[in-house]
């Protein structure tokens, strides 16, 4: 296989780019203080974009959730879909769980008009109630889960259009 | 050899997770079978596999299992229990499961039924407390009636008297549960209707009561012990101020910068409230300090704590076996006595960790998850209590507490330097965890200096921030992670010999030559 000159990383939750890296010569491991010597496993998560290989690095406890991907390949794709992307965002947005529990209240129906921050539903877990607000105006598409429902993260619960 | 007496011959362990873990050693330790209960979703969890025998519940939810009063006492009966121990939580300080049990015959390990409910009630128990001359935070006695509008006006000059900032509280609970914050008069009726509603959701109790805030205050409690002859004593006291939520992160015994006189004072005023009680068995009086060393009494815990073992590790007794010999009716053991003896002037120190399943960088908002990694710290003086291991998941239904990670040396500054060294071999993936504040609480100047307040989270911790500092280690890490992987030569530096490039699909072999190359050759 090719060697990547440069390695795009992204948090594979927010989407954002948190840097482009060269390989660096020698291991991560004999750098950092014990303790802050990062970890790195295999995401058990597929990748978001093919050709992404998803990592889950631990690095002073914390937990990063990322996706490395060859810079130059990064970059291509992103001109090749530029304009699907640009339509995307006028389509439908989808609300997705941000953790695993269960939807103990839904406050709105389909065809109701949202507005941004309004609230949509509670997911509880672990003795917390989670409230999801909507991300933007809109109408709701549709409600796909009820109260009592169990849903792990990332699964769809509303659409909004 | 002849066989050592045995407080019981069977106990029911009426908990899951690390208390589970911890109170079914102490059954085998005195030559008890422990009998497990577990719910569907924790069939196969390490207390299930300690214990000598498990009793399926029900399903998930905790009201359809760990809080089934019914099936827990026909667990009891069905295994021919002769004592049940309820841990923490769940139904610990349910006086009416205490008197199931006591009805079918079964011993409860903890206090009898009428002294959990007379102090499960804080509004009552705050009564008891004023009534031997023990103070609580300067408040209303009485729960405020919030369902009458006519009513409010009294609340109001009640507020008056008592001074703002004030904390509008719930009757029935804890947790921070129905709590509100009110710094003027006018804010002050909907706050009681939100916290009242906010008790009633929580507890099936929408009473409140007012109390003023204490800046900065300490939250320091005292472990008790009392047999059947009406003895009770104090055994040491613990700071638990380090909290999130209203929830403990870290406790340590003795409590910092208390002298003597000071704690046996403080001692004296928890023996007062408990004897007046009638307690028996164990239970934990809860105080604030004020910065000029006065103590306000809020609660009793008629059960055992999360943080009992900073006190075991200090005062050298275990706290669980003293519970089950005082259930089977013995006086207080030589042990309990002479730790009572020695509690105002403590050798040694010990600090507890919570590492919990939540994200310090989010407000320690709780994640089930799996545990894809983990590696608990060892060596001189480091407990670990927990009911988990890697493979296990962290289920969205319970507690979200993973593990306690205890230190314990000759004095506060070695306990520190221990808990540090300890956090540092502490690894867990998979999930976000409490770590990462630990670790900076280990090492920050103020906390080492004793200067401790239950505001010290809202104060000191900045979670976004800590976390962006390791941003780049992280990026660094992945980079080179996934040109390893890529190129078939696994991870930059480490011997290519010990990764097989056909493995490299199973990418588990990075951790491990990561860790193994750790090791000195």
């Amino acid at each position: 296989m090719a060697t990547v000159s440069h390695w795009r990383v992204t948090d594979r939750a927010t989407g954002e780019i948190l840097g482009e890296s060269d390989p660096p010569v020698g291991g991560p491991n004999r750098e950092g203080k014990p303790g802050e010597r990062p970890l790195v496993l295999p995401s058990t998560a597929l990748p978001s974009v093919r050709g992404r290989i998803p990592l889950e690095v631990v690095v002073g406890g914390w937990r990063f959730d990322l996706e490395g991907e060859d810079a130059a390949i990064a970059e291509i794709r992103e001109r090749a879909t530029a304009g699907h992307e640009a339509a995307v965002h006028h389509g439908p947005t989808e609300v997705r769980a941000i953790i695993p529990g269960r939807v103990v209240a839904v406050a709105v129906v389909a065809g109701e008009a949202v507005m941004t921050g309004q609230r949509l539903l509670a997911v509880e877990a672990m003795k917390m109630e989670n409230e999801l607000r909507a991300p933007r105006d809109g109408t709701i598409d549709r409600v796909v889960v009820a109260v009592g429902q169990t849903v792990e993260l990332g699964d769809a619960l509303v659409v909004i259009r | 050899m002849t066989r050592r007496a045995s407080p019981f011959q069977r106990v029911l362990v009426a908990n899951r997770g690390e208390i589970a873990v911890r109170i079914i050693r102490a059954c085998h330790e005195l030559g008890m079978e422990a009998i497990a209960v577990y719910s569907d979703i924790d069939a196969g969890a390490l207390h299930v596999r300690m214990a000598d025998d498990a009793v399926r519940l029900g399903p998930a939810p905790a009201s359809e299992s760990y809080l089934r009063i019914d099936a827990i006492v026909e667990a009891a009966r069905a295994t021919g229990s002769d004592a049940v121990h309820p841990g923490y939580g769940f139904l610990s300080e349910r006086a009416a499961f205490a008197r199931a049990l006591e009805d079918a015959g079964i011993v409860f390990v903890g206090p009898p039924s009428g002294v959990i409910d007379g102090l499960g009630d804080k509004v009552n128990a705050r009564r008891l407390a004023r009534s031997v001359g023990v103070e609580g935070v300067p408040g209303s006695v009485d729960p405020v009636d919030v369902g009458r509008p006519d009513a409010v006006a009294g609340i109001i000059a009640d507020a008056e008297r008592i001074g703002f900032p004030l904390l509008v509280k719930a009757a029935a609970g804890g947790g921070g549960r129905g709590m509100r914050r009110v710094s003027t008069a006018d804010a002050l009726p909907a706050a009681l209707e939100a916290g009242s509603a906010e008790a009633a959701a929580a507890f099936g109790d929408g009473s409140v009561y007012l109390e003023r805030e204490i800046h900065p205050a300490r939250h320091i409690e005292v472990q008790l012990l009392g047999d059947a002859t009406g003895r009770v004593v104090a055994i040491g006291e613990r700071d638990c101020s380090i909290q999130r939520r209203h929830q403990k992160l870290i406790e340590e015994a003795p409590a910092p910068g208390l002298s003597g006189d000071e704690r046996r004072h403080l001692h004296g005023l928890a023996v007062k409230v408990a004897s007046a009680a009638g307690l028996r068995n164990a239970a934990t009086a809860e105080f604030l300090r004020t910065p000029d060393g006065r103590y306000y009494f809020l609660e009793v815990n008629t059960r055992l704590q999360v943080e009992h073992g900073v006190t075991e590790l200090v005062a050298g007794i275990d706290i669980v076996r003293e519970q089950f010999w005082l259930a089977a009716g013995r006086p207080l053991s030589a042990a309990a006595e002479a730790a009572a003896a020695a509690a105002a002037e403590p050798a040694g120190h010990a600090i507890e960790v919570r590492l919990a399943a939540e994200d310090p960088a989010h407000d320690f908002a709780p994640g089930p998850g799996p545990i894809r990694h983990w590696v608990m710290p060892s060596g001189p003086g480091v407990r670990v209590d927990t009911g988990l291991g890697q493979g296990d998941r962290v289920p969205p239904d319970y507690d979200n507490l993973m593990a306690k990670i205890l230190v314990h040396a000759d004095d506060r500054d070695g306990a520190i330097d221990r808990l540090r060294r300890a956090l540092d071999e502490t690894e867990i993936a998979g999930l976000q965890s409490t770590l990462p504040f630990h670790r900076y609480v280990a090492r920050h100047a103020g906390f080492r200096a004793g200067d401790l307040s239950i505001e010290w989270v809202a104060e000191h911790w900045d979670g976004p921030g800590e976390r962006a500092r390791f941003v780049n280690v992280a990026v660094a890490a992945a980079a080179s992670a996934a040109s390893g992987l890529t190129e078939g030569r696994g991870v930059p530096g480490a011997d290519p010999a010990r990764l097989d490039p056909a493995a490299v699909g199973t990418w588990g072999n990075v951790a491990r030559a990561e860790a193994t190359d750790r090791w000195p050759r």
